[in-house]
């Protein structure tokens, strides 16, 4: 873990030396009775370049992975991380120069930041990902045998950076406890803002875990489609897709409109637009399903209360190309614009509409917005290539879709925010609770609040299952 | 069909047409909200459909951004430049979209940075919506395959149809490096999407009678940075490519090919904005077809490939069952190719 401290003090390395004689034999991690050790491969640094050449090489990677043993950090007098996160100690604003109340803020965090990851789920599925990579015909499928060290991979850094950070806190610990004992004076304040920071980079990695599934990272297509009551309902959909155009201009994402189906009077039936940027699409997964809006219709010369709805999808934009779907061009069916005309050097028009549909699956695409046919259909086909692999996710993980159900498939019962206009002024998210008396800036784009709340409560409330 | 003429030769088109250059005229322009004629009442044709050039010659969005002009003042453009313009009539919202964003380099910054005078655009706006004058021609540009191909007055505006003329000869085998006559270039936007996919011997000879058309395919070949490839060379069809004769492996031509007699019924935008030496195919719009595949087999090696454009079903079908049978001996796979509307667009064929 190379950190200063340990570089310039002899007791660390005499803590350190304590500690690696003494290792708890009966611990365990996993609430199923795995051992850590047998999943985890070494606790220390792997050189990068090792690391990928054990990727690159099942066998040798196989006989290292079981090999090695992890042991669960731990202080002298024995405390680890759960045991402090158990001990009840009080936690004090950062500022109290108290280690109980930073260790234990530092390890509350920690459990947090596992059950986020689905630590169980984790270790298990690496586990399972090793004894794939030891096979020995594995490499006969490239593309599968690729996916699966990536993702073992994957896995491995982030079970590396959690044990990490909980060996940091250890060490801290220790080191404060001994400058004490020496009365140095210097290392213990040292210590203790080490400890406090970690408060701090624990808090930043307990959002982080929020993100961390699978397309999380990726970009998406979001797609806002207004319910049943015409006008008044598009003019909600145009209200619904400027909130997430404003709210991912907040994020510095590149926004760019592959649909739109304007409404007749105002507003829009149904439009896509793609957002560009690092994730764009674990952030605005939290937003798919039904908005309800509750007003006074600015369409209703009456002035009478209306309730209107939206349906919102998101679609992972995948940056894999071996996991995407294979399109056969022999499927598709390309509708262009056409001025029904002669056409050729009779026809001057700058309507360019391309709409492609994927046979099989009757699943089609459409993009209007670039100047030219070709663009479009390069769009479109970019669309359609999304919504064919969102299906394709579906299918290869057998996971429940919730997020990345598509517009067809979202059922207009499943109502997850409600902003209220009229004769109160309130947005109020159905699925946390969650509510602001500040509609206007919601509907601005301050959305990040909502999206939190939501990410965590269905990570931190959820089963933790295997 | 039959009663044509099969050894016509076009005659007519083969003096270049003497474009002058565009006249520098200032433009004298009513401010928007003043005008009283409703926006969408088409003037009638003028007795001499000749274009009404632009003042400056240069394409809008090549221009320098060098106009600043704030914020309000471009804001309230486009409401005086949107209240002209019904919302029945969704493709002009869209002009006026594209139009700024062709004017500004950044629309959203105050003062925006425009590429012309304010009123400058508040004239192209009205002479677009007043005079059918193209869009194309207003901001200069025609977005084609993933090109911007520049045109201005003097050239015909690319045809989202002409787009799979690139994806056909693509296919031929030994396209890359091979040598392809493009006849009557226009703006060179063919010319131009070739040579970005050809390999290193491969090379575009571009031809076109018209002066206008072989400046702004000029242009076009030094935007695309494809001037090694595609050499530009002025005069009428076969006869500049004399030294490459029997050299090439394909020809690809999108002639004039509009009936004579169709010319006064055609679109406003096309009929008295576009060059007629670029639509007018002369009686039966055949003239200049038949005298490119008259041509076609002395400047084909063996082996090489043909695609022309044509009007249409009835001109396609005409023009292969005429090579199919007069020409058999030198030309096989005579086929007749759909455009995306299930019109035969396009005859293919292969010398042999
Ligand atoms: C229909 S336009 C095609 C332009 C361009 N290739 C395109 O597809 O957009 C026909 C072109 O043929 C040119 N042309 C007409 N007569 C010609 C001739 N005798 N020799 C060479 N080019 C000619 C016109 O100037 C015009 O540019």
């Amino acid at each position: 873990m190379g950190s200063r401290l340990l570089a310039r003090s002899a007791a660390a390395r005499l803590l350190s030396h304590l500690r690696r004689r003494t290792p708890d034999p009966t611990h365990r991690l996993l609430p199923h009775g795995a051992s850590l050790a047998s999943l985890l491969g070494p606790t220390g640094d792997i050189p990068a370049a090792a690391d990928s050449a054990l990727l690159r090489y099942p066998a040798r990677w196989s006989s290292s992975s079981t090999a090695a043993f992890a042991e669960v950090p731990m202080t002298a007098d024995g405390l680890t991380v759960e045991s402090i996160a158990g001990k009840g100690w009080t936690i004090l604003p950062e500022a109290e120069s108290d280690w109980r109340s930073h260790a234990a803020a530092v390890a509350q965090s920690i459990k947090l930041i596992k059950k986020r990851l689905k630590w169980g789920w984790i270790l298990e599925r690496t586990k399972q990902l090793a004894v794939v990579l030891e096979k020995p015909d594995l490499w006969d499928d490239p593309v599968f045998a690729g996916r699966v060290s990536r993702e073992h991979g994957e896995l491995m850094g982030k079970i590396k950076s959690v044990n990490q950070f909980e060996q940091e806190l250890i060490e801290h610990i220790d080191m404060l406890r001994l400058a004490r004992e020496e009365n140095d004076n210097e290392l213990e304040m040292e210590s203790m803002r080490a400890l406090a920071d970690m408060r701090r980079s624990a808090k930043e990695k307990e959002l982080n875990a929020l993100l961390s599934g699978d397309n999380d990272s990726c970009s998406c297509f979001i797609e806002v489609q207004a319910g049943a009551g015409g006008t008044e309902s598009m003019d909600w959909a145009a209200m619904v897709m400027n909130m997430y155009r404003s709210w991912a201009q907040r994020w510095g994402y590149t926004i760019t409109v592959v649909e739109e189906m304007p409404g007749e009077v105002a507003g829009i039936k149904r439009a896509t637009i793609k957002v560009d940027g690092e994730y764009a699409f674990g952030y605005a997964k939290a937003e798919v399903g039904v908005h309800r809006l509750v007003r006074i219709s600015p369409f209703d010369s009456g002035k009478r209360r209306h309730t209107s709805f939206a349906a919102v999808a998101v679609i992972p934009i995948l940056g894999d190309a071996s996991s995407r779907y294979q399109i056969k061009d022999s499927d598709l069916r390309i509708e262009r614009f056409r001025s029904g005309g002669p056409g050729g050097q009779h026809a001057n028009t700058t309507e360019s509409a391309i709409r492609i549909v994927h046979i099989p699956t009757g699943i089609s695409a459409t993009c209007q917005n670039e100047r030219s046919q070709h663009m479009n259909k390069a769009s479109a086909m970019a669309v359609l290539q999304s919504r064919l692999d969102q299906l394709e996710i579906a299918r290869q993980a057998q996971m429940n879709a919730e997020h990345t159900q598509s517009l067809n498939e979202i059922s207009w019962g499943n109502q997850i925010r409600s902003y209220v206009l009229h004769p109160y002024r309130m947005v109020k998210d159905l699925r946390t609770n969650y509510e602001v008396s500040d509609p206007d800036s919601v509907l601005e784009g301050d959305l990040d609040d909502f999206i939190l709340n939501y990410l965590s409560s269905s990570l931190d409330e959820a089963e933790v299952s295997v | 069909m039959a009663t044509l003429s099969l050894s016509s030769r076009p005659l007519t088109f083969l003096r270049p047409n003497r474009t002058k250059p565009p006249l520098h005229r200032l433009l004298r322009h009513k401010p928007l909200a003043s005008s009283s004629a409703s926006a969408l009442t088409p003037p009638t044709p003028r007795a001499d459909p000749s274009p009404t050039p632009d003042p400056d010659p240069t394409p809008l969005f090549l221009r320098s951004a060098s106009h600043p002009v704030p914020a309000a003042a471009l804001a309230s453009f486009r409401r005086r430049a949107a209240a002209l313009v019904p919302p029945s009539a969704p493709h002009l919202h869209r002009h006026l979209r594209w139009l700024l964003v062709d004017a500004a380099a950044d629309p959203s910054s105050d003062p925006a940075l425009l590429r012309a005078p304010l009123d400058d655009l508040e004239a192209m706006w009205t002479r677009h919506v007043r005079e059918r004058r193209p869009f194309q021609y207003v901001v200069g540009n025609e977005h084609w395959r993933d090109l911007v191909v520049a045109v201005r007055e003097g050239v015909l505006i690319p045809r989202p149809e002409t787009e799979a003329v690139v994806d056909m000869i693509r296919k031929v085998e030994g396209f890359a490096d091979g040598w392809w006559a493009d006849l009557g270039t226009g703006s060179g936007a063919i010319a131009v999407a070739v040579a970005r996919e050809l390999g290193h011997e491969g090379r575009v000879f571009a031809v076109d009678v018209s002066e206008v058309a072989v400046e702004v395919a000029t242009l076009n070949v030094q935007r695309y940075g494809v001037q090694g490839k595609v050499e530009i060379r002025h005069g009428s069809w076969f006869e500049p490519l004399e030294d490459v004769k029997g050299k090439l492996m394909g020809v690809i031509s999108n002639p004039p090919y509009i009936p004579t007699d169709d010319l006064p019924g055609l679109q406003p935008e096309v009929g008295w904005h576009e060059p007629k030496l670029a639509l007018d195919g002369g009686k039966e719009g055949l003239e200049h077809l038949l005298h490119l595949c008259e041509g076609l087999s002395s400047v084909l090696k063996p082996g090489g490939f043909f695609v022309f454009e044509t009007n249409g079903n009835k001109q396609s079908e005409f023009l292969v069952d005429l090579i199919s049978t007069k020409w058999n001996s030198s030309f096989h796979n005579v086929e007749a190719v759909l455009d995306f509307a299930e019109i035969k667009r396009f005859v293919t064929g292969y010398r042999r």
